[in-house]
């Protein structure tokens, strides 16, 4: 037995120092990207990249397919207020749960297996919203393909498992707005279908249908693709590190008992539903209040509706690089400002959408709104990974399913019914935006500060992410991931705290450990 | 002296450009149209129609106790299809309004043609037309299409004589078969490739 586990070893040995070279991008002593090259495919870090965000993009173009196609759904199914309202919530409160759930899954069987899985499963809720026919089954339809936007957890995980601290910032904002941008994307490509299908020669009853079988086609063949080309980490997949033995399992309890006692998670939680939660929201209302009140028509209401979304293209990765340019000079307490001046600006641009009432100035407010609402996104995901080291994937999880409780909340309380007209349900939606921004303001790290208030002198970022973890379990060195972190994340306590040294263990964050 | 003479010009053609535009859009009030069409449709109140299939056939007249030239300026007809108060309960989008520019309540055309003091058109009901509760309206259009008289086969608070159109599903045979098909080819890829990881596994 033991020749044989000095056999493992070695093997694993000779492939590390083999390994490095492998790789086409530079990598650190985790064989982490170190680099991020954004028109590359090298295998596996920017494949990885490219295979989960289309792979999420998708999954945000199917669960919005239906809002830009309503004006003929809602006559098609005889839909009231109510009904369409009612799928609105439904296929954002899916995932509320299944992004908690997807947490655990990409720990057990890897982002690759678990994401690629789920978007097959839901695949063909997508192909059976052709044959609906009630207010029921199009409640269903669009309660199951919700399900998928669980794909953001897998993500950001296996982001995090491919490239470096100082990128994975980077990696995730792209990933993420490029995913979200489908939400935009779909808004453009629905009506432009439908059109299509039509003028080939379908009744409109017949086209809507027909044109739902572009994102089920779309999310097969790219969960098709993350199985066939996809990876989970840099040295393999996860059922071929588990064999030899390479993967430290955590405990689920301790896991979950660090992520829910920790206050900053359900606060991020909070305000993230008046951002992504807000987006969800306006992704499933805005082509229809364009239709409705202005008079465009659909394909008019669709590019519309569809610039808010495809903004993500820069505003979220741009939230994300504006969150580590004030990190450079304030730290975590530039981060937390930065966060709540830009999501406090978009929920004052919600505001004055509600009461815009021309077309052009309406469209202009909402590109503005969407610039700041989204870019908000990516700056609450420049904190998150700080809030627990131990229970990351949790956290994210939370942060996740948050952003979804609030598409259902304000969904719920101003555009179920009729009680609201469109523009007052977007005015109030705005002013509870800028009331649920401001529990920021109660985020405080010991080691770094909050908005408010300075940090705890003498306290470290050692000894906030050493007290994740019990003296019994300091003694086996189950910390030591978490103690690297810490030393990474000196630069978070701005410039004052790098020329002071606060932490015990001054390592700049460049040098990496490259002995291999 | 030629600068004020210019400025003068501007100020005219501006004043021009916005009395163009006041003209037309001065808001057309649904309660201020007088009723001098009586519109009468061979559906029967609670008949059932099916999209595409079935036909009705609609007759306008105008009042006869009317004084005459009361049609002096009707130029056009046109008849729709409108939704009853229950179709609209719940649904912004059919609202009825009293400025008839934001009216919702017809949207569909049975038929726009040349006025004569009577007429009648058989109408198939079109394949694009909603499960809902109906009646019909003729508007008389004077030569600039604005709204001038109206008739309706209902009474004024929309309750009799309302009949129904089904509409066509839209789920035809072929996109029952694909979409079963592709679920199918959904969950086989799926199980395919679970089969190839646990024998690597192994």
């Amino acid at each position: 037995m033991a020749k044989k586990s000095l056999e493992v070893e070695a093997e694993v040995e000779v492939e590390d120092e083999g390994d490095a070279a492998q790789f086409k991008m530079p990598v650190d002593s985790d064989h982490k990207a170190t680099e991020f090259w954004l028109f590359s495919f090298a295998k596996p870090h920017m494949r990885a990249f490219h295979l989960s965000w289309f792979s999420f993009f998708c999954c945000f173009v199917s669960s919005f397919a239906a809002p830009p196609l309503l004006p003929v759904i809602r006559d098609n199914l005889s839909l009231t207020t109510t009904d369409i309202g009612n799928a609105g919530i439904a296929s954002v409160s899916g995932a509320v749960f299944a992004r908690l759930a997807m947490g655990t899954a990409c720990d057990l069987v890897g982002p690759r297996l678990a994401s690629a899985s789920l978007i097959l499963i839901t695949t063909p809720a997508v192909y059976c919203s052709s044959l609906i026919d009630s207010a029921t089954g199009f409640l269903l339809v669009r309660f199951f393909t919700g399900f998928s936007l669980a794909t953001f957890v897998s993500t950001q995980f296996w982001m995090s498992s491919m490239f470096s601290p100082p990128k994975v910032g980077l990696a995730n904002g792209v990933a993420g707005g490029w995913g979200n941008m489908g939400g935009g994307a779909t808004q453009l490509i629905m009506p432009l279908v439908y059109e299509l299908i039509k003028k080939i020669g379908s009744t409109n009853f017949i086209a809507w249908r027909i044109a739902f079988f572009i994102p089920g086609v779309m999310q097969t063949c790219s969960a098709i693709a993350v199985l066939m080309f996809g990876q989970d980490m840099p040295d393999g997949n996860y059922n071929k590190l588990h064999k030899a033995g390479e993967k430290h399992k955590d405990n689920f309890s301790e896991v979950f008992k660090h992520a829910v006692t920790n206050y900053r998670g359900w606060i991020l939680a909070l305000t993230y539903g008046y951002c992504f939660g807000v987006e969800l929201t306006i992704d499933n209302i805005i082509a229809q209040y364009f239709y409705d009140r202005f008079g465009v028509n659909i394909s008019k209401a669709g590019t519309i509706a569809a610039s808010f979304g495809l903004e993500n293209i820069v505003s979220r990765p741009g939230g994300g690089l504006f969150s580590d340019y004030l990190s450079k000079f304030f730290g975590m307490r530039g981060r937390l400002w930065g966060l709540w001046v830009v999501q406090t600006l978009g929920g004052i641009f919600c505001v004055i959408l509600g009461r815009t009432n021309s077309l052009a100035g309406s469209i202009v407010v909402l590109l503005l709104f969407s610039l700041f609402c989204q870019a908000a996104c990516g700056l609450t995901f420049g904190v998150v990974p700080f809030v627990s080291r131990r229970s990351l994937g949790l956290i994210s999880g939370m942060g996740g399913g948050g952003g979804n409780v609030g598409a259902v909340l304000t969904q719920l309380i101003f555009f179920h019914n009729s009680k609201y007209s469109t523009e007052d349900g977007i005015f109030y939606m705005g002013i509870m935006i800028l009331v649920c921004t401001l529990p920021i303001a109660l985020i405080h790290f010991p080691q770094w500060g909050g908005m408010l208030c300075g940090p705890k002198p003498g306290y470290t970022p050692e000894d906030y992410y050493q007290s994740e973890w019990s003296h019994h379990e300091q003694q086996k060195g189950y910390h030591t991931a978490s103690l690297r972190f810490a030393e990474n994340s000196v630069r978070e306590g701005g410039r004052s705290a790098r020329g002071s040294g606060h932490s015990k263990h001054t390592v700049p964050v460049e040098t990496s450990p490259t002995d291999v | 002296m030629a600068g004020l003479r210019l400025s003068k010009i501007t100020i005219a053609l501006l004043l021009l450009l916005i009395a163009c535009h006041v003209g037309p859009s001065m808001a057309v009030l649904f309660n201020q149209l007088p009723k001098t069409l009586i519109v009468t449709a061979t559906t029967k109140s609670g008949d059932v129609l099916h999209a595409g299939e079935d036909k009705f056939t609609v007759t306008w007249a105008l009042n006869t106790s009317l004084p005459s030239g009361a049609d002096a300026n009707y130029k056009t007809v046109k008849v729709l299809l409108c939704y009853a108060p229950i179709s609209q309960h719940d649904r912004k989008w059919r609202k009825s309004n009293n400025d008839l520019k934001k009216d919702k309540t017809c949207q569909f055309t049975v038929v726009k043609q040349d006025y004569s003091a009577t007429g009648k058109h058989e109408y198939t009901v079109a394949r694009d037309i909603p499960t809902a509760s109906y009646f019909v309206r003729a508007y008389a259009l004077d030569a600039s299409d604005t709204k001038v008289a109206f008739g309706q086969t209902t009474d004024a608070n929309k309750t009799v004589n309302i009949f129904e159109v089904v509409g066509i599903t839209g789920r035809t045979t072929g996109i029952f078969v694909s979409a079963i098909v592709f679920s199918a080819f959904s969950g086989l890829a799926l199980a395919f490739f679970y089969v190839v990881e646990n024998k690597k596994k192994k």
